[in-house]
């Protein structure tokens, strides 16, 4: 660095020493750290004479002596030399703006160069492309260590997000949403066409200070504000299509029928029956704009998305006001964010997919097309299998019943900043959120999904489910900058957050409906149920006022502008745990070094080393846990136990240590972060001595977890011109997380009917890595129509006590070193390794994006091969999967090695192609526009025979014949490929950008 | 201006001193403890209801809640582990990670599933009984009527586990006792709610607290001494010491002294299940068919039952249980049955075909829907589609039948019969007391003969001719016969000591299979105070 300053300043000293006026030829190398640099452009200052540098970074130019000539190249500070003389040498450095970028953290902000913690920022120019309805699928593979997935890609169906893993079992495991200040914000309440940028905080001693909430880490999103000058006015646009982009292997008619299948007659798509090429759009105009000290942002968008599945998909309308002013001689800063949502679902009906894979593919649509005398009049019309369990007309699922929702989402939030003296400043925060909404799922008297059609009395099902949940925060906080000596910056922070939260929510269900003349949903006074004792099922709950009450300070130091130190501690109350252990203190410190200030290593213009480590609090997601509960039995004359309390319930605790190096070296850039992390007393449900606690399960502190893990971000300009730049990013990270202990080992995750009820498949026991699939081995050999298994553990016997899925035949419980059964491990639900590849090409006025995103190592149980693919005879009516693994020689199904595959993938995320026509100074009404064509899931190389190899990070269990999915999802069984998956499309999206 | 911020700050401190470190958690609408609702709401429902409401409510509702009549609990251990039934692999269907397989051929193992499940149910069931009885709501009456039903749940414990612990207080843990001591506690539990401190040489409960008015969803005195007379016929399996005189004593006194009569020709209730388009349906079920009929609330035999209901009292799920999918049709089930659960064909064949039991017990041959048309499978092979329930079954696993076996048909359907049943469940039942009476006689006597005349009396009311010798094995096949699907044959193989001798698709078994293996879940969870029974 030393050095480098040092030629900056001689140089053109020496240049101007020796100058004197006369025209002349200037010919010269312009280089960066790094060497050459092509592409520079050169200007003689005040005039339009201007060369490039040549790809050796020479260049040629007439230039006076005495003139000035200007050396400009993007991402490099420019540099003006006075010609003396014909040979003009110059080393451009790289703008250091970026690294003095300011990036947001916890109540504050900082600049780059000074964080000390794993944080990484993504701003729009990096979001992935294409037709996106969910902020977080943004960020999909772009951060090394978040892992965002949305298995299937139901429009309705919000991602799955894991920082660095799970970090706790039975509590929040998905990061905190900060949206412009205002924490556990709702990603469903922006849209992410108003997003600026994101910033990540991975580790525990970024995330420290945001306390329990932040335990799985942050991230903070920023949307677009406004500025002053004039008033702007963009519309962004979009037009999408979209068609299935995966399926799974199955019989057709023909094929079906040869197989033994029963023969309807017809011959049906029925895949194609379900779904369609789907057409989505998305406008967004903003209008933007500020005068002296005041300026806002205005902006509305309208969505209107459809999934490939009939009938499903959403239109939303979303709109966000921005206000920021300073009063008071500029001492007080007032900044106003409001925004509301307005999203009307149609969910559909995943069912039909399900029943596609496996309906009779000889089977007609329509009754009257039946091979066999069919009175379809109670079916709607409709062909069904009457008699088969868990079979049902796909298309009659989808085009009787409908299955919507609407969700009204408000939030606003206002920050008084006052400025006490020039280093002293307060912050003062509130915000309300409101998230109402209202599902409605009607079931004609003619459907035998949920229907009932079959039934003498009670045909037609209405669901009704309502709800409000509330969100209050009231944060304060200060800054105080103390500027101890030349080389000593200190700044102290300190504050109070006060967060509530409740939920109230009711839910009818009523049925036998008169007739199919109306969708009774809306005139539920006809529900025969009501003189039919017992059919009727209501019920309402409200929560407490859940609390989170903390007190906050931290110390920042910067010594040197090269050491940066922060160290925080946080005092954290919840009204959620026992009376005695209610208030806990989580510590944080962070170190970072600019070593290359010190090291001056040739050409490299950053080597920062850093280290954090950060404790966190974690709290279990229900209430009422210090209390028994009782729940009123069937007959509401006595009561049923439901939860045995535990009044001595405390904090789960997460310690993590982060080391981190950044590396910078002209056009190579590289992160590396390494870290563990340790979960103790993590909270969750687990069975207890039941002759004590009768209900013989109760929320304990029940553990330890630990996660270790490696990030590695690196970052290369291959091209940089004016012209051209190409740059190419690539994001890799792996960890591993392990139960350190646990008192209980388990299988978990029951593949559930027909006939793998009882069959779990995930292994959780103490010293165990997390998500590991156990099963039996399957030799290869079919006798009999069944598998014969691998003698795992060698005592000659294989029967199916010893492959049963049961935690006796995983596990050496007599301890004399050889496995009990003859389970073992199959796979492993959690990716080792996953990848974001990223490419930026931009060609004068062209730019082409490219994505690519894999996760290796990986298994999934396919579940449809589980259930589908043995030829079962006796179950002939249902179609067969036909993967490349099928063997029409097994005749029953007994889960086993051949159902777990690994599902390593890399695909083509999105790809895509932009224009701008920059309409020049001349244009009074537009400024440029943008014309952009992208891809998203182009192709997807995989093994994988489901329809989808991406992760199942938790499990919500199994469902069938018409019954009801839970909604809670277990994040300690990743790994299930479950029946009721969406499909994988692929998507089209055509886009204008114009700026007014 | 200056104003706005001192309003600030003082909003600030204002919050510090009152709201601000509250962390109370105030919660709505939950119970937080236990109670029993004052008046009925509704009136009987064909079933019976759900029994009384009183102080003991909670306390009894736990019969349901205990795995009695549902699949994957305690009845379905107790009857798949035995010759009467079995859950076969159809296939792709009920393979269940071969946990029924395990049952019928006794490989069984402590993480299996409904051993675990039964385990945690009987224990559940206790817990409210215990925090009924430290309530102090309940009178003398209750009380005895709580120890003994808590006591039947020990009895059920000590039958299936053996050596487990014997809890009394709510949250309180006690060691794990031996088998002798559970059934030393049963017994002194029953015996003190009878008010007796032994039941020989005379057999006097007047000292009791429990009723002797009939009253078949509570306890009184002959309900109290039916389980008596069961722990001790079993008594010589959980001790090694035989109380034979004793199971003699409890049963006769109940046939003696109680007012129960077996239900014989001319006792009857409506046929619940006839269809009105089908002629060979009976109008009326009558003698040992009506006993487990839907409407059976009021049958004279009944001593002491489990009251359940369709709405009100869920949990019986036969129908659901062993009907194939197809047969909804026949009954008109509001729901898909399951198509699991069939007797295997030797206990089939253990009744004469005149055997009234025979008729009553099974569902077998050709099913017609409820207009009497064919019923067809479309999912059949062999291309015969008609529904037609065969008595053999080709094999247990892996492509058994789907319509192989008879079907379970004792607790008869009716029509529109919901998931949830209306039978009521009789825990003690005279016919059984004439069996336990006769067998403690004849083992007594060393002369099984001596068990004649109480056999024909249950054999006459089943329509059948009456015997003139017996031996062991004749009596226990008459005992198999009579108790079907009533949770008993597991206990009588044990004691005729046949549990371990194979049968269909089930080889020999080690005689430490005749305890279950006490669930590794709860080993795990009671932090080293259970230990594992021998053999697991």
């Amino acid at each position: 660095m030393k050095n480098k300053l040092l030629k900056k300043l001689l140089l053109p000293l020496a240049l101007l020493l020796g100058s004197f006026i006369y025209a002349q030829s200037v010919t010269g190398t312009v280089s960066d750290a790094s060497g050459p640099l092509p592409g520079v452009n050169v200007l003689v200052k005040g005039t339009s004479t201007g060369t490039v540098t040549d790809f050796d970074g020479n260049y040629t130019i007439t230039a006076n002596s005495g003139t000035t000539l200007v050396f400009s190249f993007v991402g490099y500070l420019t540099q003006e030399v006075v010609v003396s003389g014909s040979t003009v040498n110059v080393t451009l450095s790289e703008d250091a703006a970026q690294l003095d970028e300011v990036v947001v953290v916890g109540y504050g902000s900082t600049t780059k160069k000074e964080i000390t913690s794993a944080v990484t920022k993504v701003g729009e120019e990096e979001f992935n492309r294409g037709t996106i309805n969910n902020p977080s699928e943004l960020l999909q593979g772009k951060v090394a260590g978040l892992s965002i997935y949305n298995k299937g890609g139901n429009p309705n169906d919000d991602a799955v997000i894991r920082l660095r893993g799970i970090s706790t079992v039975g509590s929040n495991s998905s990061p905190l949403i900060v949206i412009d200040g205002v924490i556990g914000a709702s990603l469903n309440n922006v849209d992410p066409s108003d997003i600026e940028s994101m910033t990540v905080l991975k580790d525990g001693s970024a995330a420290a200070i945001y306390g329990s909430r932040g335990s799985s880490g942050v991230i903070i999103v920023t949307t677009k504000r406004g500025k002053s000058g004039s008033t702007q006015v963009s519309y962004n646009g979009s037009v999408a299509t979209s068609s299935i982009s995966r399926t799974i292997d199955r019989l057709d008619g023909d094929a079906f029928a040869a197989a033994g299948g029963t023969d309807l007659g017809s011959r049906t798509d029925w895949l194609g029956a379900v779904t369609r090429s789907s057409i989505s759009n998305i406008h967004n105009v903003a209008i933007s704009g500020g005068y002296d000290k005041t300026n806002f942002r205005v902006s509305t968008n309208f969505r209107d998305a459809q999934g490939i599945l009939d009938k499903s998909g959403f239109k939303q309308f979303n709109t966000r006001l921005q206000a920021t002013t300073a009063i008071l001689n500029d001492k007080l800063k007032i900044d106003f964010n409001a925004s509301y949502t307005k999203r009307d679902s149609d969910f559909g009906f995943n069912e039909a997919l399900r029943y596609a894979m496996m309906y009779n593919p000889t089977a007609p649509i329509y009754g009257v097309d039946s091979p066999y005398p069919f009175n379809p009049d109670p079916y709607g019309g409709y062909f069904e299998t009457l008699g088969l369990f868990d079979s049902f007309n796909p298309v009659s699922i989808i085009n009787q019943n409908t299955n919507t929702g609407s969700r009204n989402e408000f939030t606003y939030s206002a920050n008084f900043k006052y400025a006490v003296s020039d280093n002293i400043s307060l912050n003062g925060l509130y915000s309300e959120q409101s998230s109402k909404y209202t599902n409605k799922e009607y079931y004609r008297t003619t459907s035998l999904f949920r229907g009932s059609a079959t039934s003498p009395t009670r045909k037609g099902l209405a669901r009704l489910t309502s709800g409000e949940d509330k969100f209050r925060l009231f944060e304060l906080y200060g800054d105080y900058d103390v500027a101890a000596s030349d080389k000593l910056a200190l700044k102290f922070t300190g504050g109070y957050s006060w967060q509530e939260q409740n939920y109230n929510n009711y839910f009818l269900s009523a049925g036998d409906f008169p007739n199919d003349n109306l969708e009774y949903i809306d005139a539920l006074e006809w529900s025969q149920d009501k003189i039919n004792a017992g059919f009727i099922d209501i019920n309402s709950n409200r929560s407490p006022n859940q609390r989170i009450i903390a007190f906050f300070g931290r110390v920042n130091a910067t010594f040197d502008d090269a050491i940066y130190f922060n160290a925080s501690v946080r005092r954290e109350g919840s009204t959620k745990l026992g009376e005695n252990n209610k208030w806990g203190t989580f510590p944080a410190f962070g170190l970072g070094v600019d070593l290359n200030k010190y090291l001056q290593i040739n050409n490299v213009d950053l080597f920062k080393v850093r280290l954090g480590y950060g404790v966190t609090g974690s709290l279990p997601g229900q209430y009422g846990l210090a209390v028994a509960r009782f729940e009123p039995t069937a007959d509401l004359l006595s009561t049923r136990q439901v939860t045995d309390a535990n009044p001595d319930l405390k904090w789960e605790e997460k310690a993590e240590t982060n080391f981190g190096v950044e590396f910078n070296m002209g056009r190579f850039g590289a992160t590396l972060d390494l870290y563990t992390r340790k979960v103790s007393d993590f909270i969750l449900e687990r069975a207890v001595d039941v002759a004590v606690y009768p209900t013989g399960r109760r929320v304990e502190n029940g553990g330890d977890l630990s996660t270790k893990g490696l990030e590695l971000s690196v970052n290369y300009d291959f091209v940089k011109t004016a012209d051209v730049t190409y740059n190419m990013g690539l994001v890799l990270s792996t960890y591993k997380t392990t139960l350190d202990s646990f008192d209980t080992t388990t299988l978990n995750g029951n593949l559930g009917a027909p006939g793998q009820n009882d069959t779990n498949v995930i292994f959780v026991g103490p010293g165990a890595e997390i998500g590991q699939i156990y099963g039996p081995v399957w030799t290869g050999e079919v006798v009999n129509g069944s598998q014969t298994f691998v003698d795992v553990n060698g005592d000659g016997n294989t029967a199916s006590s010893q492959t049963s899925q049961i935690i006796g035949n995983a596990i050496d419980a007599d301890g004399d070193g050889v496995i009990d059964g003859d389970l073992t491990k199959l796979g492993n639900g959690i990716p080792d390794l996953e990848l974001g590849w990223s490419h930026t090409l931009k060609y004068k006025k062209w730019d082409v994006n490219a994505f690519f995103r894999g996760a290796f190592g990986h298994s999934l149980v396919n579940n449809f091969r589980v259930f589908y693919e043995p030829r079962v005879g006796s179950q002939g009516s249902y179609n067969y999967v036909n993967t490349k693994y099928a063997d029409p020689a097994i005749t029953n199904a007994k889960f086993s090695s051949l159902y777990v595959e690994k599902a390593d993938f890399f695909k083509l995320d999105n790809i895509s192609v932009g224009y701008t026509f920059d309409m020049g100074e001349g244009n009074k009404y537009l400024k440029d526009v943008r014309l952009s064509l992208s891809a998203q899931n182009l192709f997807t190389i995989t093994g994988y025979t489901g329809a989808d190899p991406e992760p199942a990070l938790q499990d919500k269990g199994s469902v069938d014949n018409g019954g009801f999915l839970g909604g809670t999802a277990n994040p300690l069984i990743p790994g299930i490929d479950r029946r009721y998956n969406y499909f994988a499309s692929r998507t089209i999206t055509f886009g204008v950008n114009v700026n007014f | 201006m200056k104003n706005i911020y001192k309003l600030f700050l003082m909003c600030c401190a204002l919050l510090t001193i009152s709201a601000c470190t509250d962390l109370d958690e105030v919660l709505v609408g939950e119970v937080g403890a236990p109670f029993n609702g004052e008046e009925p709401s509704f009136g009987d429902f064909d079933g019976g209801g759900s029994g009384p409401s009183d102080a003991v409510a909670s306390a009894f509702n736990q019969l349901r809640e205990s795995g009695s009549a549902n699949h994957g609990g305690y009845w379905s251990i107790q009857s798949v582990s035995t010759d009467e039934m079995a859950v076969t692999q159809k296939g792709g269907d009920w393979y269940d990670g071969g946990i029924w397989i395990d049952m019928h051929r006794h490989t069984y193992g402590p993480s299996n599933g409904p051993i675990t499940g039964t385990w945690g149910a009987q224990y559940s069931a206790i817990g409210a009984c215990n925090t009924a009885l430290a309530s102090g709501d309940l009178d003398a009456n209750q009380t005895a009527q709580v120890r003994a039903l808590r006591a039947f749940f020990y009895y059920r414990l000590l039958d299936l586990y053996g050596r487990v612990k014997i809890v009394t207080t709510p949250g309180v843990d006690a060691p794990q006792s031996t088998r002798a001591q559970v059934f030393a506690f049963v017994e002194s539990e029953l015996l003190a709610s009878l008010g007796m401190s032994s039941v020989l040489p005379v057999l006097d409960p007047s000292g009791s607290a429990l009723g002797t008015s009939v009253d078949s969803y509570r306890i009184n005195q002959f309900a109290a001494l039916g389980l008596l007379a069961k722990v001790y016929m079993n008594a010589e399996v959980y001790t090694g010491t035989p109380k034979r005189a004793e199971a003699a004593a409890c049963a006769d006194y109940v046939i003696s002294n109680g007012p129960y009569v077996l239900c014989g020709d001319g006792c009857t209730v409506p046929n619940a299940a006839k269809r009105p388009s089908v002629e060979t349906d009976p109008d009326v079920l009558e003698g040992y068919a009506a006993v487990f009929a839907p409407n059976n609330q009021d049958n004279p035999e009944i001593i002491w039952s489990i009251a359940y209901d369709n709405v009100s009292g869920a949990n019986m799920n036969f129908a659901q249980m062993t009907l194939h999918y197809s047969s909804q049709f026949t009954w008109n089930l509001q729901n898909q049955p399951w198509n699991g659960y069939s007797a295997l064909e030797d206990f089939y064949n253990s009744y004469e075909n005149t055997d009234k039991r025979k008729a009553a017990n099974f569902i077998v041959g050709p099913q017609s829907d409820y207009e009497g048309s064919v019923i067809l499978d479309y999912a059949a092979t062999g291309g015969d589609l008609a529904l037609d329930y065969t008595t053999d079954i080709n094999e247990l696993e892996p492509n058994a039948s789907r319509k192989g076996g008879a079907r379970l048909g004792k607790f008869s359907f009716r029509q529109g019969q919901r998931d949830n049943m209306d039978n009521d469940y009789p825990i003690i039942r005279l016919g059984d007391m004439y069996l336990i009476r006769a067998e403690a006689a004849a083992r007594i006597a060393g002369n099984w003969n001596v068990a004649l005349p109480d056999v024909n009396t249950v054999r006459a009311r089943a329509g059948v001719a009456p015997l003139t010798a017996l031996t062991a094995d004749e009596f226990l096949a008459e005992r198999g016969r009579e108790m079907f699907m009533e949770v008993t044959r597991r206990q009588d193989l044990i004691r005729f000591g046949k549990f371990n001798d194979a049968w269909w698709e089930k080889p020999t078994s080690a005689a430490f299979r005749n305890v279950f293996p006490i669930p590794q879940e709860q080993i795990d969870a009671s932090g080293g105070t259970l230990t594992q029974n021998p053999g697991y």
